[in-house]
């Protein structure tokens, strides 16, 4: 492979891909909350009315249940909508179709109606945009079975697996974080897809593994460094996706190392983290040193406060105490 | 209400119970689940929970004292109890009750019914368990790393990979483990099991009794240097008055055994040889006074199955008719009831005889602290040479297994004689 690499931001990535796609395919729409005249509210459309003008690119009112209700429609009558919400936060106000209707249609049609939508938008603390508006909204929904969850950390991944996610035909829930939109990094020019359920080894160790996905994979990376410093040497995979899930390579991976440690922003109770801890507690249990540790938000709404939100999220110094506490070396 | 623990009754043939430790002590903390003692029973050592939340208000047995099942031994003052009113006046120390002060079991409606330590239903917990990760239980295995020899370094004392580096990196030998680990014995040996397991195989769980059997002759075939000296005994004689004795004795419900003429031999036999009525203790052998002879009683399966060594205090002063009473009684007791810890405890010699099943010979295992063990075989009608001629006799082989740091083989030799002697002129038996 010899793709061209540039170095351009997380948005440019995702505007990349959809943009990409809805040149090859003249199915492929995007409809929110000012992705048309406005570029975006945080300019991840930039420029896409003026290619591919208001008939495929469609401003909407402040009406979540209503637009999402609607790509859900047009999916099961043949276009691929995607769906930019404008933060995850505000999805909860479209949960019955998002949750009720495109993940089940398929099963509940028979088979004579697929949903082939992405839902896509901001996930997780944006910084100081208070409880309501701060939701990581993976524990919630990662529960549908129906769905596909894709939690991108990266700008080359993000447009990997968004390609991937509008040629898909099932619902796609594509989490980004407003704190990486910024983020710049090496994205190949031109047809680039990252196949769903595998995860990337973001860093290669053999003492403990770390588990983790979107935004909070830096955390774990940042924490590698400085563990090792004190001779901890940690792989760290970025799952990608979490449904579907690299077990294999989560199972693999621990099979080796021996300690697990799982970094999730969402709640501990019933999340991606909890269900990780049950995997590799059943398939890695003789190779176990210790019990599998967990970094979650903390189990409160998120605090408004700058300082308190930052201990409430996964941050280093949390991922390197779960290290060490899960090495016997805390 | 201040509850009343009493010696629980961890397995099915307990009688009474040691506490071997106390693991707390008066005005200590407790909360259920909490290990306060660890338990001797008949079969194995055990760790003894509570099941309230509350303080120790009183020890009643101290460390090392043996009393029956159901006998208080502690008392824990929950929420809002004077422990020590409690102790002084509702519920008296074992021995200690007086017509003031009832004991609880004279009284069981004026207070709270005292309530078993231990749950009928829970199974006992295993003696002294090692709390180990599975990778550092896997590693151990893989390095021949004994985790008794392991300390844990992780919560709870629990056994983790660093610690099995640890020890892996100062182990001498690979091979060889470090230290005699009389508890992975059971847990290697199902292993092996578990990885042949074929079409029609099962696996038995191991009964804490085998696992007695298992850790104590693990312990002697280990650390003990043994080897044999057998000899063959003329039995003629002895069955000859056998017969007799029995024919007259009938009447008074007496039937002797072979093998109460061979604890009489044996016990008789100490007196010239003090040596095989012993122990060794490190610097020094104890040479012991009375003979208590250790008999190997084997068990139905319906009771389990296995093996109890019974004793028969003061060997050297019963006569034969004494002899045989008590060893019957104590084998019935031992295949009906069970054996209690008095039953079994003390044992300077042990004879162990699977003559009835028509073995010819074997050898046995020293039941430890003995220095000897003597295994006999059935007095076989056979071919023998006597006064030059060949003739039809009865012939018996005894063997004994025996503990070189104790006993040379001239001494045991010596001993063989002794006893050959004692069973071939049986009258030296009776008077």
């Amino acid at each position: 492979m010899t793709a061209t690499m540039r170095e351009i931001e997380f948005r440019d990535a995702v505007r990349e891909a959809m943009s990409e796609e809805m040149r090859r395919d003249m199915r492929v729409m995007l409809i929110g909350e000012e992705v048309a005249q406005y570029n975006g509210a945080y300019k991840v459309s930039r420029g896409m009315l003026d290619e591919f003008g208001p008939r495929r690119v469609i401003d909407t009112p402040i009406s979540e249940s209503g637009f999402a209700g609607m790509a859900i429609g047009a999916a099961m009558l043949g276009l691929r909508p995607i769906v930019e919400f404008m933060s995850w936060s505000f999805s909860l106000v479209a949960a019955d179709p998002i949750l009720n209707n495109a993940p089940k249609m398929l099963y509940m049609s028979g088979g004579q109606y697929g949903c082939p939508v992405v839902f896509r938008g901001n996930d997780g603390a944006g910084g100081q945009l208070g409880s309501t508006h701060s939701w990581a909204v993976e524990g919630l929904f990662s529960n549908v079975p129906g769905l596909k969850m894709a939690i991108p950390s990266n700008p080359a991944d993000a447009k990997g697996l968004m390609k991937t996610a509008i040629r898909d035909d099932d619902p796609v829930f594509f989490l980004e974080s407003e704190r990486l939109l910024s983020l710049k990094g090496d994205v190949p020019e031109g047809e680039h897809l990252i196949p769903f359920g595998q995860a990337r080894v973001a860093r290669v160790g053999r003492d403990c593994t770390l588990v983790s996905f979107g935004r909070p994979v830096h955390f774990c990376l940042e924490a590698a460094d400085a563990l090792a410093r004190e001779g901890i040497d940690c792989e760290v995979l970025d799952m990608r996706t979490i449904r579907p899930l690299d077990a294999g390579a989560i199972v693999r991976s621990v099979r080796r190392t021996g300690a697990c440690v799982v970094v999730d922003q969402s709640w501990s109770f019933g999340s991606p983290g909890s269900e990780v801890a049950a995997l590799v507690h059943r398939e890695c249990f003789d190779d176990l040193d210790n019990h599998v540790h967990r970094v979650h938000s903390a189990d409160v709404p998120a605090p408004y406060s700058y300082d308190l939100e930052q201990e409430y999220l996964p941050n280093t110094r949390r991922v390197c105490e779960a290290v060490r506490a899960c090495l016997y070396r805390a | 209400m201040p509850v009343q623990i009493t010696m629980p009754r961890l397995s099915d043939t307990m009688q009474s119970g040691t506490i071997v430790r106390w693991n707390v002590k008066e005005g200590d903390s407790v909360s259920s689940g909490t290990v306060v003692a660890d338990v001797e029973t008949d079969k194995a050592t055990m760790e003894m929970p509570v099941y309230d939340d509350g303080v120790i208000s009183k020890i009643m047995v101290a460390a090392g004292q043996q009393v029956p099942v159901g006998t208080p031994i502690a008392i824990i003052a929950v929420d809002g109890d004077d422990g020590s009113s409690t102790a002084s006046n509702a519920v008296p120390a074992q021995g200690n009750a007086s017509p003031a002060a009832p004991a609880a079991s004279a009284s069981p409606a004026a207070q709270q019914p005292p309530r078993p330590a231990v749950a009928p239903s829970t199974p006992a917990a295993p003696a002294e368990r090692v709390r180990v990760s599975p990778l550092a239980r896997r590693m151990a295995e893989e390095l021949g790393v004994s985790l008794d020899a392991v300390r844990g370094t992780g919560p709870s004392g629990r056994i983790v990979k660093q610690d099995i580096l640890a020890a892996a990196h100062q182990q001498p030998a690979p091979p060889a483990p470090a230290v005699l680990d009389t508890r992975a014995q059971p847990a290697q040996t199902a292993l092996a099991i578990g990885t042949a397991l074929g079409a029609g195989s099962s696996e038995v769980v191991v009964s804490g009794m085998r696992q007695a059997i298992a850790r104590r002759l693990v312990e002697s075939k280990s650390t003990i240097p043994h080897y044999q000296v057998s000899m063959r005994v003329n039995m003629d004689p002895l069955l000859e008055l056998r017969t007799m004795l029995n024919a007259q004795l009938e009447p008074q419900g007496v039937k002797l055994s072979v093998n109460d003429f061979i604890v009489r031999a044996c016990a008789l036999a100490m007196a010239a040889h003090p040596f095989f009525n012993a122990s060794w203790a490190g610097d020094r052998i104890i040479l012991h006074g009375d003979v208590n002879v250790g008999v190997a009683v084997s068990l139905p399966a319906e009771r389990g199955g296995g093996l109890v060594v019974a004793v028969l205090p003061h060997a050297n002063r019963k006569g034969l008719r004494d002899i045989s009473t008590e060893t019957r009684a104590l084998a019935e007791k031992a295949r009906t009831r069970g054996l209690g810890p008095e039953d079994m405890a003390g044992a300077t010699f042990t004879i162990s005889n699977l003559g009835m099943f028509g073995v010819d010979n074997f050898t046995a295992i020293i039941n430890p602290p003995n220095s000897a063990i003597l295994a006999c075989g059935a007095a076989v009608e056979q071919p023998v040479v006597r006064n030059h001629q060949l003739v039809v006799g009865h012939e018996m082989q005894a063997t004994l297994s025996l503990d070189h740091r104790v006993i040379d083989g001239a001494m045991a030799a010596e001993f063989l004689q002794t006893v050959k002697h004692n069973l071939e002129n049986p009258a030296t038996l009776l008077v």
